[in-house]
């Protein structure tokens, strides 16, 4: 019984089997940009001030000021910007020099060179992105205001009181009832 | 794009990262006014980690990256002391009023001799304040081997270690009694020496 099953399967295995004549070629992930997205070519060099109602995908140079406020921004793999940028999210996979404002997040892709400052509530860098700058981050809720010190969250975790702990406790006296 | 030029637009691949647990590190983030903006210096690359850890704050930080200004020449370590404690300061870029509540330095102060640890010092000082904390690897002796390594923060316990990429700059490890002498601005509160031979150190700004 086991060998009939095993000759069915064989049989599929065979029938199933891709013919290998062509080399298997990856290629880089496209991007994808959501909704109705412009697009500045390879081939395209802008110096000037973009505004607009749409998110951008950027794969040519640009030179100026970019200003899409309410949309995305998209500098793509061969993409080269010298300019500001100000969008609801900015992500770079190609080279920037300026100042990029994200109102929701700015995202470095691992191909991604960015030379500037950043603004943005959050921000994701992948691994191999090239940044140097300053990054400005308000995640909306503050330490303070979680009433939690990292050393703070180090004893909960541990379940242990290291001394360092202690100042915290004293100043959030609910922390010594967590820490058991 | 082509294969090749895909390739070559990505770089190197970046290197895998390992964990370092590290007992300075809760020292490092105690006591702080997370009710004011977090400003952090990082002298090393900007690595993933440690941008994902100080996103949970409101904090503003300044990746600066000597190591590939001084493999691009954007720090002439053949300078003298004044121009090179200018392009420090070129480097550093500060609006005014910044005033630094950390400082990662890493390794590599042990890239620089006496007389740029001065002019970084000098460069650096201004914008301490009297809570100003460093993060800084030292070694325990002069004879201990630098590794090329990159270092970022995962959590308040934990570092990632990388080899570095690009081939390793000449240096000079320094042990802590040098590091005091000619990296004026900060003095050392704390250390705990490591089985690799580097002392893992906290410092804290002389103002």
């Amino acid at each position: 019984m086991f060998d009939k099953r095993k000759d069915k399967i064989s049989d599929h295995a065979h029938v199933n089997e891709p013919a290998l004549t062509q080399p298997v070629v990856a290629t880089a992930p496209a991007i994808k940009t959501a909704g109705k997205t412009a697009v500045i070519g390879p081939g395209i060099v802008i110096n000037g001030d973009i505004s607009g109602t749409e998110s951008l995908l950027i794969e040519g140079k640009v030179k100026g000021h970019i200003q899409l406020a309410s949309h995305d921004v998209t500098v793509g793999h061969s993409g080269e910007v010298h300019a500001d940028v100000t969008a609801k999210i900015i992500r770079v996979a190609g080279k920037v020099e300026g100042d990029l404002v994200g109102q929701e997040k700015v995202i470095i892709s691992s191909t991604g060179n960015v030379r500037g400052n950043i603004v943005a509530p959050r921000m994701l860098l992948e691994d191999g992105a090239i940044f140097k700058g300053s990054i400005d981050m308000d995640p909306g809720e503050t330490r303070a205001a979680q009433g939690v010190s990292p050393a703070a969250r180090v004893a909960v975790k541990s379940g242990n009181m290291p001394e360092l702990a202690t100042d915290a406790i004293k100043k959030n006296p609910d922390l010594a009832l967590k820490s058991g | 794009m082509n294969l090749a030029a895909r390739d070559q637009a990505r770089g190197p691949e970046p290197p895998q990262s390992s964990r370092q647990s590290s007992k300075l590190l809760p020292v490092l983030f105690d006591n702080l006014d997370y009710h004011r903006r977090l400003t952090v210096l990082d002298l090393g690359r900007a690595m993933p980690e440690t941008v994902e850890f100080f996103s949970q704050f409101r904090c503003r930080i300044h990746v600066v990256d000597v190591y590939s200004e001084l493999q691009s020449g954007g720090l002439d370590r053949s300078a003298s002391g004044k121009t090179l404690q200018r392009q420090f300061q070129e480097l550093f870029g500060f609006e005014p009023g910044t005033g630094l509540d950390i400082c990662l330095l890493w390794d590599l102060p042990h890239y620089f001799d006496e007389k740029q640890l001065r002019a970084f010092s000098s460069a650096l000082w201004p914008w301490l304040h009297a809570r100003t904390k460093a993060h800084i690897f030292g070694v325990h002796s002069a004879a201990t081997m630098l590794l090329n390594r990159e270092y970022g923060i995962v959590n308040e316990q934990t570092l990632s270690v990388r080899q570095r990429a690009a081939a390793q700059l000449k240096n000079s490890p320094h042990p802590p009694s040098f590091m005091n002498e000619w990296l004026t601005c900060l003095t050392t509160s704390r250390g705990v020496l490591l089985p690799d031979g580097k002392v893992e150190t906290l410092m804290h700004s002389t103002i």
